[in-house]
């Protein structure tokens, strides 16, 4: 008998609480926003999909028409190791502080 | 205005229709929440999403039921949903709880007592066969008649009945050790 008082006392308390007053329109809030979000949505969406579609298809062609040929032969380049390291320049020094 | 001019109203493309309609059935719906959740900020944000849910739906309700009782499907299954995810987050915020509540006409004690019992009495609830808390709730927080329950919860009078029965018993078994005394 006393479990079934405490219980139906609990359930008094709790049914006593009242909820925000502005739940209501902080629903319609939350609705007004995700109506106007899918209104705008398709707009921008399918504009960002045309403009990414035409830049790619813009940017290949460019690409494409930036390729130039070459047909030259290639020159063989044949250098003399010796020539470069000319031991001369490193006993330059050496040869001044001897004078 | 009917609930059935509302809706078709809000169809049509009439919010305002739709707040009334919210206006209408809020009170019943955080009143569910709150058997099933005990505490009041998420029953607040479980009700806000019930109305979403049920504005975003709305174009599904045939007519077959009283508007009422699919509202109140809605309620149960979400909250049941909340629960299940939550879990975690109920336990630590159950031990807040026992910290936090506190009234002056008590002494700390007393306070701590009372609190506790609660606490205990809403585990039970809590614990009960999800079924049998459906039917506890609907008919403790609502005051719903079994036939209406019946209708909830897609089942027989009886079948209601025996939940009823089965969570009372329940009830009785886990706190009379607890609180019973």
């Amino acid at each position: 008998m006393q479990i079934e008082h405490l219980i139906d006392e609990l359930i008094r308390r709790e049914k006593e609480t009242e909820p925000n007053p502005f739940l209501a329109t902080r629903v319609m809030a939350q609705i007004e926003g995700a109506k106007k979000m899918r209104s705008r949505a398709p707009f921008w969406q399918s504009l960002t999909l045309a403009v990414s579609i035409a830049a790619v298809a813009f940017l290949g062609i460019a690409i494409g028409n930036s390729y130039v040929e070459h047909d030259a032969a290639e020159v063989a380049l044949n250098i003399n190791d010796r020539q470069i390291e000319n031991l001369g320049f490193y006993t330059l020094g050496d040869d001044k502080q001897e004078q | 205005m009917s609930d059935e001019i509302l809706i078709k109203e809000v169809i049509a493309g009439n919010n305002a229709a739709f707040k009334t309609l919210m206006e209408r059935y809020q009170l019943l719906v955080f009143r569910t929440v709150m058997g099933f959740v005990h505490l009041k900020e998420d029953a607040e944000d479980i009700t806000q999403e019930v109305f979403i849910r049920v504005y975003q739906s709305l174009h599904t309700f045939q007519g077959e039921s009283e508007f009422s009782t699919w509202i109140y499907r809605i309620t149960v299954n979400m909250s049941l949903n909340f629960l299940r995810s939550n879990r975690k987050k109920r336990l630590l915020q159950s031990l807040e709880a026992l910290f936090i509540l506190r009234s002056e006409e008590k002494t700390p004690l007393e306070e701590l007592e009372s609190t506790e019992r609660d606490r205990r009495i809403r585990k039970a609830i809590d614990s009960l066969p999800e079924k049998q808390r459906m039917a506890f709730i609907l008919s403790r927080y609502e005051e719903l008649s079994q036939k209406k329950i019946a209708t909830i919860m897609n089942r027989s009078e009886g079948a209601v009945e025996q939940l009823l029965q089965r969570a009372k018993e329940n009830l009785q078994k886990k706190l009379r050790s607890a609180v019973g005394k």
